[in-house]
């Protein structure tokens, strides 16, 4: 049960450096345009997840806070695109005309 | 240059040498855990840490209040209201604050009685320092915020940075008095302390850096005005919508009722969402920059803050914010791990950023770089993340082996300590405090000597020429 907790708040911790992960490699694929790194963001979002599924399914966690962590994973995908919207619409859309989506 | 603007510079340079003693002290409480019985009953551990966490918040305050006195005459266009007292009782703070720590070092502690508490050591966590020099701040603060409103008022000008700025002291000043009451009660005591602590830190402090970063931005990138108010208004939003009830998350084991476990747990766990659109947001001005800028030390340090907070408040918090594992995770290294890395990262680096941009404009020089601010911004990260992974290591096992296993007892306490795992954890910190120091070293070398050359060598090509 204590080894199991323990397991739980590393996976917690590796949970929100996948979110991050996810954030920059979108952020950069939006910058460059660039597919792979639209598909890296991708692999950092599933494994974002899979962490998630993890600590869901197998972590003695209380069932309020694994539905918090369910809920938290789709906000994590949801705000880098999100905050990459806003971000143009307030610098001007395609002002700096670099910035497309990757193909 | 105004006369606040003089008095920012000294305040800087209080700051900066005031981490130096944060430093120092630093390295050796880290030191006390490798030679328990270094110094014993001359300079006892527990006075190194007083030293070193007062210091902390005491340079990051100056490094605050120097930056406001710097960008505030810009932004309204007039000297600072008030900028005789001020300068006045940055002299009065300087020294109170030098009374203060040779007290610490050279009496250390007292009786249990009203003179310990009014001239030796006030006994609160984080706010040691006596009543005399206790209300000494709230002075010097009072008079900050007297200088910035009546400077507003009679500009008769108002700006979105400002009014976030002066709202933002209002809590911050009345906080400030939670270091003065002596409740009896310990879970009453600390439910109060912990808004100030909690609050400072977590709220007051981060609007405060926000509206710093956001004049930082406008100089730095000439970010327009109008995107960073903007950004500032949904910063102030989302920090203030998790942070004030994640001060729950301190309410956990103090002896408060236990729906703190539920909504300190919750709104903590909010917490790193909007650092992720803080970090997407640095990513997005990095690259339309591409990394080109008339001041690359200020600007790694801008973008070291935005990833800095996020992994050590996000990452580092969230691995230990839900209940059910901080019960076994408070009060261990683990804490100490994240403590460092969060204020690294949300203020530390938030700070050098500020002084490196305000010395390009005083040195006068155009292109702002060096071989020292690479070595020192390398050596500083480097050295706190070695530190925070020593920390983490350490603080998983006293949580492991001593909390869940031992049962929190002394001895479990102490078997933990013995655990070859929580002292190699030690002697990593201990030696990437080592570089961190060396770090500082060629931090103060590089603020002291960064830009000179340019401005004495440009005089020398026109004779030449």
């Amino acid at each position: 049960m204590h080894a199991d907790l323990f397991a739980t708040a590393l996976l917690l911790g590796l949970f929100v450096a996948a979110g991050g992960a996810y954030g920059i490699l979108f952020a950069a694929a939006m910058l460059r345009g660039s597919a792979a790194l639209r598909r890296g963001a991708s692999a950092c979002y599933a494994l974002q997840l899979l962490l998630a599924f993890t600590v869901c399914a197998a972590s003695p966690l209380a069932l309020p806070w694994k539905l918090f962590l369910a809920a938290s994973a789709a906000a994590y995908g949801c705000i880098p695109p999100m905050i990459w919207r806003l971000l143009e619409a307030m610098h001007g859309h395609g002002g700096a005309g670099k910035h497309t989506r990757p193909s | 240059m105004y006369r606040s603007q003089k008095l920012a510079l000294r305040y800087f340079a209080a700051a900066i040498t005031l981490f130096g003693v944060m430093t120092a002290a630093g390295l050796l409480s880290a030191l006390y855990y490798l030679e328990p019985t270094l110094l014993y009953n001359v300079f006892d551990f527990q006075m190194a840490k007083i030293l070193h966490i007062n210091t902390l918040v005491i340079w990051l305050l100056m490094g605050f209040i120097g930056a406001v006195y710097w960008f505030l005459p810009k932004e309204l266009g007039r000297e600072v209201e008030g900028i005789a007292l001020a300068e006045v009782l940055f002299w009065v703070f300087c020294a109170a604050v030098a009374v203060v720590a040779a007290v610490f070092v050279f009496v250390q502690y007292g009786g249990s009685n009203q003179f310990s508490m009014w001239f030796i050591n006030q006994g609160r966590k984080y706010v040691e320092a006596p009543r005399w020099a206790a209300l000494g701040i709230v002075v010097v603060v009072l008079t900050f915020v007297y200088n910035v409103t009546m400077t507003a008022w009679r500009a008769r000008r108002m700006t979105g940075i400002l009014w976030v700025l002066i709202l933002d002291l209002i809590p911050l000043t009345v906080l400030y008095l939670d270091a003065f009451p002596q409740i009896t009660n310990m879970s009453q005591d600390l439910y109060w302390w912990w808004w100030l602590v909690h609050m400072w830190v977590e709220a007051t402090w981060e609007v405060l850096i926000g509206c710093l970063m956001a004049w930082s931005l406008m100089e730095l990138m000439g970010t327009s005005r109008r995107i960073v108010e903007a950004w500032l208004y949904i910063e102030v939003m989302l920090v203030l919508g998790t942070g004030i009830l994640g001060l729950g998350h301190h309410y956990f084991w103090i002896g408060t009722p236990s729906y703190w476990l539920g909504i300190g747990g919750f709104f903590s766990a909010l917490e790193p969402l909007p650092l992720l659109g803080m970090v997407v947001h640095a990513v997005y001005d990095a690259g339309t920059h591409r990394m080109q800028t008339s001041n690359r030390p200020a600007f790694y340090w801008v973008l070291a803050e935005a990833f800095g907070n996020f992994i050590g408040a996000g990452i580092w918090g969230f691995m230990m914010t839900l209940p059910q594992i901080n019960l076994y995770s408070h009060g261990t290294q683990w804490t100490v791990s994240h403590g460092h890395f969060a204020f690294w990262g949300a203020y530390g680096c938030g700070v050098i950023a500020i002084v490196y941009l305000v010395l390009q404009q005083t040195r006068g020089a155009t292109a702002f770089d060096s071989r020292a601010w690479k070595w020192s911004f390398a050596l500083l990260n480097l050295g706190i993340l070695g530190m925070v992974g020593g920390l983490l290591v350490s603080g998983i096992t006293q949580a492991f082996y001593g909390v869940a296993q031992g049962g929190a007892t002394l001895q479990a306490f102490v078997v933990a300590s013995e655990n070859h795992w929580f002292q190699s954890g030690m002697y990593a910190r201990f030696a990437f405090g080592v570089l961190f120091a060396l770090g500082y070293l060629a931090l103060a070398y590089d603020l002291l000597s960064i830009g000179r050359r340019a401005r004495v060598a440009a005089p020398a090509q026109v004779s030449a020429a």
